[in-house]
């Protein structure tokens, strides 16, 4: 890929990130009732209209779950790439991040996934 | 005799460069907080993908558990997770987090010639265009909302403020 | 009277195996520059010095150095902005040479690898002029603040890309490519924007603005490259 789309895809999912991370932030962050804490009330298992089982069964909250993961691998692997192409400009290191990132994101992405879709399907 | 010696390029000095910008402006420092919150957040989400996967029973688990059997694994996992350290260490994640958006969304506007000035005939009194106020009122608002996110994690993690 | 402490790289390549500091006290005089205060030690305290300039007057760009950790002119910095302690070093990022003289035959090749001309296609007209080319205010407002660059590599000193990433083009080239694109007598807009459109190419600056705060005349290569960067996005 030009690298003019790779540096588009990072903004592009930078902006995602603002809009998916925000609705993560507000589930786990804003609906507490003043006076407690995210320990007690949002990340309580169940119990609660945001708890952690609650957010995945809805299916919404779970796909925008998704989205956020997806746009943070790329956006921060990207990002890691950018600066080790700058700290090792050798051609040989360079090629070898791209596939180490690469796996690591892939590899992200189905522990990821696979913790969205079964949280999603405990009944 | 050599004709020139090619300036070593060691990586004290390329990280001095990168981490120790004495002497230089905001937008400078702005680059070196950028990175350095970038790559902690990076290293938060991958920790945060093997943390959540507990939700489920811990990375053996490839199949559809039962509620009892996930309940009791997160229990476990969130008395480990749950203690003033990390606490600590995700008030802080809360701050670069922060700053990290907004100052991103500042380079974004940045790299689309957006609030930065218009090129004009050169004047050198005055500082360059590219420092525009829209640009250093966006920074210094990065800074402000990170400082208010880290307060508000405080709070939603310890509980200290609003009782 | 008041004297200023010069606090100088060394380093000769044929002796010396190590830079060393040599330290020199200059008597101050009003409106001194720290090339006034090193032409004095040359002609006074020690002769071996090298230092590179010529004009004196900021317009050649030769007299580059780091003069208290960022790069300057020296025949542009009054002693008095400085302080009354020196220390002079090469500029960074530049292979040195001896001294105070920095090699600039990388930093040129940069420069001459982003077209640093005006490209026409009609070459009938070129060989025989008709008319000549003019160019509103507006349109000569794009580039002239761009144009003003002297080369004299302090930007390419300050990147802290060009520090970590040495093939990077630095914000000098990229700055001179955006004032040949935005010139509006220029007609290769499209074999332009394909030169620096690479992994180790514009897309590494991060907009640190070093380049524009350390400039001597003006050019802001900062903006020029966030207003290259935003012509290559739309293609």
């Amino acid at each position: 890929m030009r690298e003019k789309n790779v540096m588009l895809l990072h903004y592009l999912s930078g902006v995602g990130i603002l809009i998916f991370g925000g609705i993560h932030l507000f589930t786990v962050f804003f609906t507490r009732p003043l006076g407690e804490t995210v320990w007690e009330t949002t990340l309580l298992f169940e119990g609660h209209q945001f708890a952690i089982l609650e957010v995945y069964r809805n299916m919404l909250l779970a796909s925008s779950l998704w989205f956020l993961l997806l746009f943070t691998t790329f956006h921060g692997l990207n990002g890691l790439r950018v600066i080790l192409i700058e700290l090792f400009p050798n051609r040989a290191v360079r090629s070898a991040t791209r596939y180490v990132l690469l796996f690591l994101g892939f590899a992200l992405m189905v522990y990821g996934t696979r913790t969205i879709v079964i949280a999603h399907m405990i009944r | 005799m050599r004709a020139t010696r090619a300036q070593s390029r060691s990586y004290s000095t390329v990280l001095k460069t990168m981490l120790l910008p004495a002497g230089y402006s905001v937008e400078r420092w702005s680059y070196t907080l950028q990175r350095v919150t970038g790559v902690v957040v990076t290293l938060y989400f991958v920790l945060h993908v093997v943390e959540t996967g507990n939700f489920i029973g811990g990375p053996g688990v490839w199949y559809v558990p039962s509620k009892d059997f996930a309940a009791s694994y997160y229990e476990q996992v969130k008395e480990l997770l749950h203690n003033p350290i990390f606490d600590a260490g995700l008030v802080i994640i809360g701050w670069m987090v922060a700053f990290h958006t907004i100052n991103g969304l500042r380079l974004t506007l940045a790299h689309f010639g957006i609030t930065l000035g218009k090129p004009t005939r050169v004047d050198p009194e005055s500082p360059p265009r590219s420092f525009s106020n829209y640009q250093r009122a966006i920074f210094w608002a990065s800074i402000a909302l990170a400082t208010f996110a880290a307060v508000y994690s405080v709070d939603a993690l310890f509980g200290v403020l609003s009782g | 009277m008041k004297t200023v402490r010069f606090s100088v790289y060394r380093f000769d390549p044929s002796s010396d195996k190590k830079e060393r500091y040599a330290t020199y006290e200059v008597p101050y005089k009003t409106g001194m520059t720290v090339l006034d205060g090193l032409l004095y030690i040359k002609e006074r305290l020690d002769h071996t010095l090298a230092i590179r300039y010529s004009c004196r007057m900021g317009i050649c760009g030769s007299c580059g150095m780091t003069v208290n950790g960022l790069p300057r002119l020296a025949c542009y910095t009054q002693v008095k902005e400085v302080g009354w302690s020196l220390k002079v070093e090469p500029l960074r990022n530049h292979p040195h040479v001896r001294d105070l003289v920095t090699n600039f035959d990388e930093f040129f090749k940069k420069h001459k690898s982003v077209k640093p001309w005006l490209v026409r296609t009609d070459s009938r007209e070129q060989e025989s002029p008709t008319s000549q080319y003019l160019q509103s205010d507006a349109e000569l407002e794009k580039y002239i603040q761009f144009s003003y660059c002297i080369s004299c590599g302090l930007c390419y000193s300050a990147c802290p890309v060009v520090s970590s990433l040495p093939e990077f083009p630095g914000p000098q080239a990229l700055a001179l490519l955006y004032r040949y694109l935005a010139d509006s007598r220029d007609q290769s807009r499209s074999e332009r924007l394909k030169i620096v459109d690479e992994a180790v190419g514009i897309w590494r600056c991060h907009f640190a603005g070093s380049c524009s705060q350390v400039c001597p005349k003006g050019v802001d290569p900062a903006l020029a490259i966030q207003l290259l960067r935003r012509e290559m996005m739309r293609g």
